[in-house]
């Protein structure tokens, strides 16, 4: 896989030439994928209203392709990685819905979203997120809001490793931060799996 | 490492969360004398006991309560507000 530049994309700005590191560790920005955050009194109750089973709060749902994230009671995050449409038929309903509807948390403005994945992901994580995040104790419907690389970030199970959401404008020092973890990983096994 | 409980996160770094200072009392001005209500504007309280404080747990926003011991520093419990909403 390429190295990828890293959002935001703007020339001469911080992230301008930086590239995401690749190879044991390695980092994909998720940034530009559609997502959409509901946040304050009614989120909840619209989306119900609209056929979404609701997770418990700090637990990942799904519907229509789309992951739903319970990040409060009344703060509910929907990533639409690969379902970008039913996402959309979504929005439109909520925007063209009177309410009471909470507002929109503008989740894809805000937030960056930056997937670790290599045979160095669990080893880089432990160095950076000071959770226990062992496949014994933070499953795949697990998200933990915590720090990671001593900013605030949203972190979950993916498929090949752990995804984080953060701060956009921080999204350069984080990249630089998980290959200097990536850095300090070695070939020796080590337990971070949780497994006997 | 000092951990504090978050009531809908769990256990945490210390460093993850922000103090908001004890819960005011919320006497009423018009049945409060003149002396008390100067007292609870201008006087900060400094005694022993068990106080109740507010927190926010940063990375996920949340605010909570927590009783701790101003002598000890132990923090006896963390609750989410509406516990104490429902007992008033």
């Amino acid at each position: 896989m390429a190295a990828s530049a890293v959002f935001p994309f703007m020339a001469g700005g911080a992230a301008d030439g930086t590239k995401l590191p690749t190879g044991a560790l390695a980092l994909s920005d998720l940034t530009a994928s559609p997502r959409f955050g509901l946040k304050g009194g009614g989120s909840a109750a619209w989306l119900t209203a609209h056929g979404i089973s609701l997770p418990a709060v700090n637990h990942i749902g799904a519907y229509h392709g789309m992951r739903i994230l319970r990040l409060g009671n009344e703060d509910i995050l929907l990533l639409a990685e690969g379902a970008g449409e039913a996402l959309a038929e979504l929005k439109a309903g909520w925007a063209n819905d009177a309410g009471p509807k909470g507002y929109s948390s503008w989740r894809e403005e805000g937030w960056a979203w930056l997937r670790l994945s290599g045979p160095h992901a669990p080893q880089s994580m432990s160095r950076l997120c000071a959770l226990d995040l062992r496949a014994d104790r933070f499953g795949v419907d697990d998200i933990a809001q915590t720090r990671v690389g001593h900013i605030e970030a949203v972190t979950f199970r993916s498929q090949t490793g752990f995804d984080v959401l953060f701060d956009v404008t921080a999204s350069v020092y984080f990249a630089r931060t998980a290959a200097a973890a990536a850095r300090h990983c070695t070939d020796f096994l080590i337990d971070t799996e949780g497994h006997a | 490492m000092k951990l504090l409980i978050c009531p809908m996160n769990g256990p945490r770094n210390i460093d993850e969360f922000q103090s908001f200072g004890p819960v005011p009392a919320e006497p009423d001005p018009d049945r409060t004398a003149d002396a008390d209500w100067s007292r609870h504007l201008f006087r900060a309280e400094n005694r022993r006991g068990i106080v109740v404080e507010w927190w926010r747990h940063v990375p996920s926003n949340y605010f909570f309560l927590a009783e701790r011991d101003l002598v000890t520093n132990e923090v006896v419990r963390t609750f989410d507000p509406s516990e104490r909403r429902d007992q008033s």
